[in-house]
């Protein structure tokens, strides 16, 4: 079809500059034909391809992308290769589940040597992305808003919280009395506290309505500057402790955690929460029954999703995406967006745009989501706080699912396992790589 | 003559708007849990109640997240500019609050003054609103204190009011909107039909003002802002907030001028190229986003740049927003 | 606009002349000095800039950065022929003809020399409206000061004393001028101020110290004026960025006295 219409097919190939751009060059040398759709970009090694690299190839119009770099164990900087691998691991799943078309990214190791491999490899994508024909990811429809699916029930267990609000407060009057902290980070009537003073400790609540993570207050400037800090953590925001804490981002021996221990809110995330009681926290308050759920339970949702066919996927996140306002909530609520510049606010590239188009939308969504790939602890305080009701939760999850399925790793759950990403294994699978 | 329209009816209108070619918006569900202000894909998706108000605003009918103002191309005879905006579609917004309503006369002014705004002016002809007075309002609604209330009359083209039994009264408040209505123009009648109770003034704008102006320096917005995160949620879900950045996207061939909506909220919002920022802290942006609403917009033009419909308070995951800061500044004042 | 010159004066500061390429444009366009305008590289970006030349001069226009972001990144890159992009004149502007037949004092520091370069040239090109004419520009080292074979010229011209300094340690062997910051060297010429006019202009430190040395010369705040730079964007008072106060620094400035400022918030 596409061969007759004269479809000449766009490859953009960032390749490395040790490995495989000398086994292009060696292609060159060798007189071995290769088409000319593809354009390569050199970059010094796989490990440094951000994967919003590859998102800007689709969005200036690739119909395929190709990142190839050298055989594992022969990265120029050792393990740069091993790291990509990992990334790309988790980025194809991301990008399946948002619906976009796998076929059309490719991955490959090539030697210096390997001529006639880069060859084979770039004559073998020009075809199959030419029977593929064009790819249009951002002119998908967007899914029409749909009445169907229920709101989330609210459904709050019957629970006592009066005393553990009790003990809170004590904890708290306590901690600041003895001048063990300067401020405690807790619930208020309305939303976070910071209590500086003992006879103060009356305004720290616990509620059905205590729904933040108070942990992202740790990272900002105005609250470090009021000293020592004790954080009011439920098990899910706990989490976030042990990610920021492997990070570097916190010493944990400088901060007091009061842990409460929770059956849950009512909110989407409470149905699988297996953190009901804090483990790591200084002072736990209040005892939960509740049981842990299984895997099964945990990715369900996500399960569900991706029954559907690809393109009622990308419809349906290209209806989600629209509606972004850039307004960044999902990033401050985020405890570990604790950059103190982010990529999106760069601007020497501007890497992500900051304008509110389809491409620009989808630059933000996949960067944010990829660079909380076994770091989300699934708070889901971004999905709360969006004003567009974008399926963050959702977004997240595939991550989740993807570190734990391939690497066997929670986010935030043990503090002695090694990070996803940050951390390769010679053992990493990749069936996916030529 | 009041006149009568049963919500069928009124669907049935949308419709006709929309295969006249019309880009009609109105309250739509977007999906469990969110309705916004939306394109229209047909009237069914109208939604009409079950509802307090959308969590975003019309203003982005008037003045889209993202405006191309010109293109520009690099040739052989140099850089050439583009005029890339073609006359916009009528629009007619079904279904409006008054407090979103309302916010369109007041950014008049500022896309108005001295120099004209045409980008703006050009959208904001085509707009035709039709407003649906309130029936309910929720802890966070606050029209009546900044002069307002559920069926406050401001911007909007048609209005009309829940008879509570299926169907609307309609007035025809202004030609535009007799004109799109195939009416009469009708001004209100004295006792307003069905009018609802709103929430009652919950403080005085005139004294959030003079807070602003005397306690600029004061440690009061440094501690009332801890909490802020400094997102741009409350400004870009705002009826009246406008702030914005213009930005060129494209490359060395061509490419466009934009202009995308922006936050005093953010931290680079005052940032200097030099590395000095007037407003390094959260406390000092709080405090220009009050300072805006309740001085420096009406000594400028005479409006309170706030129509009191809440959505800042609904939707910051903290707990902060305009109401809940002016009642700490009426908490601190009265101490 | 098309680039006529380019000159660069330190290791990161450039001024560019810029002029019409239609004729027409060229004729209807004027400024008063003290206004500014947003100067542009397409696909860049736009950037706010005093028009630093005066506005007696009709065939031209110019402007003077310093290379520190994404869009001064790419002005650097721009060379006699290349197209600009030019919108304005933006803002209050100086009221020259409130300072007729007053003493001027120009007071700068560093890249603050452009928009008093502007107000300078006016005043020498209608110099018998003027009285005195007293210019002290200062910057940390020698190789941060800015056109300075200018300052050689106005030195030159009748009734006019221009005296350079650097901040202690950033004089050459052969530096011929002053050593010490700006207030400090300032307050050494002893020149009387009752009669002046003073535009001061400079990091915010300087300013700090020099407004007392100016009062303490018999200066009145009404008489003394500044520049504001806030970070401006539509330079029409629209996108709200730029305010100070109740002020937008766009249209009720840049150009305030410091009897104004004093009575505003200090947001700038």
């Amino acid at each position: 079809m596409s061969a007759l219409n004269g479809f000449e097919p766009k490859i953009v190939a960032y390749v490395c500059n040790w490995c495989t751009y000398l086994g292009a060059d060696l292609a060159g040398t060798a007189r071995l034909e290769y088409p000319a759709n593809v354009r390569i970009i050199r970059l010094p090694c796989t490990g440094r391809i951000d994967t919003n690299l590859v998102v800007k190839a689709l969005e200036i119009g690739a119909d395929a992308v190709l990142v190839s770099g050298c055989h594992p164990g022969d990265c120029h900087y050792s393990a740069g290769n091993y790291h990509a691998r990992r990334r790309w691991i988790l980025f194809r799943e991301l990008l399946e589940v948002v619906g976009f078309d796998t076929r059309r990214l490719h991955f490959t190791w090539i030697s210096a040597a390997e001529g006639r491999k880069f060859q084979q490899v770039i004559t073998e994508i020009t075809e199959q992305t030419r029977a593929l024909g064009p790819y249009r990811p951002y002119e998908s429809p967007a899914l029409p808003p749909r009445e169907d699916g229920a709101a989330r029930p609210a459904g709050v267990l019957e629970k006592n919280f009066e005393e553990s609000r009790r003990e809170l407060r004590e904890a708290a009057r306590r901690l600041l009395e003895e001048g063990r902290v300067k401020v405690v980070i807790g619930y208020g009537a309305r939303g976070p506290v910071f209590i500086t003073k003992p006879e103060e400790t009356g305004r720290l609540e616990w509620n059905a309505n205590c729904l933040g993570n108070l942990t992202v207050y740790l990272k900002r400037p105005e609250v470090r500057a009021l000293g020592a800090a004790a954080v009011v953590v439920k098990g899910c925001d706990e989490r976030a402790l042990v990610v920021l804490e492997k990070e570097s981002q916190l010493r944990r021996d400088e901060l007091q955690v009061i842990g409460l221990a929770c059956e849950g809110l009512g909110q989407a995330k409470c149905e699988a929460c297996e953190t009901h009681r804090p483990s790591f926290a200084d002072i736990t308050i209040g005892n939960t029954a509740a049981q842990g759920a299984t895997a099964a339970a945990r990715y369900a949702e996500l399960e569900r999703f991706l029954e559907r066919p690809r393109e009622e996927r990308l419809a349906y996140w290209t209806a989600e995406f629209d509606r972004c306002l850039k307004c960044y909530a999902c990033r401050q609520v985020c405890p570990m967006c604790y950059c103190e510049r982010c990529l999106a606010d760069k601007n020497r590239p501007q890497a992500i745009d900051t304008s509110t188009h389809r491409k620009g939308n989808f630059a933000w969504q996949l960067s944010r989501a990829i660079h909380l790939a076994g770091r989300c602890v699934g708070c889901d305080e971004c999905t709360r706080a969006c004003p567009a009701g974008i399926d963050l939760r959702l977004l997240n999850l595939s991550l989740a699912r993807a570190a734990e399925i391939q690497f066997d790793y929670r986010a935030g759950m043990d503090p002695a396992r090694e990070p996803v990403v940050g951390a390769y294994s010679l053992q990493d699978k990749e069936e996916f790589i030529r | 003559m009041s006149q009568r329209v049963s919500k069928e009816e009124l669907r049935q209108r949308a419709e006709a708007w929309i295969e006249a070619g019309k880009m009609v918006a109105g309250p739509v569900r977007v999906k469990a849990g969110t309705v916004l202000y939306a394109p229209l894909p047909t009237a069914d998706a109208l939604l009409l109640d079950g509802w307090i108000r959308p969590a975003n605003s019309i203003k982005e009918f008037v003045f889209p997240r993202h405006e191309v103002l010109y293109g520009y191309s690099v040739g052989a005879a140099g850089i050439t500019l583009h005029e890339t905006e073609p006359e916009p579609r009528e629009q007619v917004i079904v279904g409006a609050h008054p407090c979103d309503a309302a916010a369109l006369p007041i950014l008049d002014k500022l896309f108005n003054w001295d120099y004209r705004d045409d980008f703006y002016n050009r959208r904001r002809e085509a707009t035709t609103v039709v407003t649906l007075a309130c029936a309910v309002h929720d802890e966070e609604c606050f029209c009546t204190s900044v002069g307002l209330g559920p069926a406050a009359e401001r911007g909007s083209d048609v209005m009309l009011f829940d008879a509570r039994d299926g169907a609307y009264e309609v007035r025809c408040l202004t030609e535009k909107g007799a004109a799109l209505w195939g009416s009469d123009v009708e001004r209100a009648p004295a006792n307003k039909p069905m009018e609802a109770a709103g929430p009652e003034r919950r403080f005085e704008p005139a004294e959030v003002a003079a807070f602003a102006k005397e306690h600029f320096e004061d440690p009061f917005w440094h501690e009332h802002a801890l909490a802020c995160l400094g997102c741009g949620a409350c400004a870009y879900t705002c009826p009246v907030c406008h702030c914005f950045d213009i930005v060129d996207e494209g490359n060395a061939r061509c490419g466009v001028r934009a202009r995308n909506w922006d936050a005093c909220q953010f931290a680079l919002f005052t940032a200097h190229a030099s590395g000095h920022n007037p407003r390094p802290a959260q406390g000092a942006r709080q405090r220009q986003r009050i300072y805006h609403k309740f001085l420096m917009y009406p000594e400028k033009f005479g409006e309170i740049l706030c129509t009191g419909c809440g959505n800042c308070a609904r939707i910051c995951p903290v707990g902060l927003g305009v109401l809940p800061v002016v009642k700490e500044i009426c908490h601190a004042e009265s101490v | 606009m098309e680039v006529i010159d380019v000159r660069q004066h330190t290791a990161d500061v450039k001024s560019v002349r810029l002029r019409f390429k239609d004729a027409g444009r060229a004729k209807e366009f004027g400024f008063r000095v003290g206004q500014f305008g947003v100067f542009s590289a397409f696909g860049w970006g736009e950037s706010t800039f005093n028009i630093c030349s005066s506005s007696t001069w009709h065939d031209h226009i110019e402007f003077c950065f310093r290379k520190v972001g994404r869009v001064t990144d790419a002005l650097w890159e721009a060379g006699e022929g290349d197209t600009l992009g030019f919108r304005g004149p933006y803002g209050n502007g100086y009221p020259t003809n409130d300072w007729r037949g007053k003493d001027l004092i120009f007071l700068g520091g560093g890249i603050a020399m452009p928009p008093i370069r502007c107000a300078i040239w006016y005043a020498l090109e209608n110099r018998a409206d003027y009285g005195t004419i007293t210019i002290v520009y200062g910057a940390r080292t020698v190789g941060d000061l800015v056109y300075r074979d200018e300052l050689a010229l106005w030195a030159g011209h009748p009734r006019v004393r221009v005296i350079e300094c650097v901040d202690p340690g950033g004089q050459t062997h052969d530096w011929k001028g002053e050593i010490g910051f700006v207030p400090t060297v300032f307050e050494r010429a002893q020149v009387p101020a009752e009669n002046a006019v003073a535009l001061v202009i400079g990091p915010p430190i300087m300013i700090k110290n020099t407004i007392p040395v100016l009062e303490r010369l018999g200066a009145k705040m009404s008489n003394v004026y500044t520049s504001l730079e806030n970070r401006m964007k539509c330079g029409i008072g629209k996108c709200g960025r730029c305010n100070a106060g109740p002020a937008y620094v766009c249209k009720d400035g840049p150009v305030f006295t410091f009897e104004v400022l004093r009575q505003m918030p200090m947001d700038y």
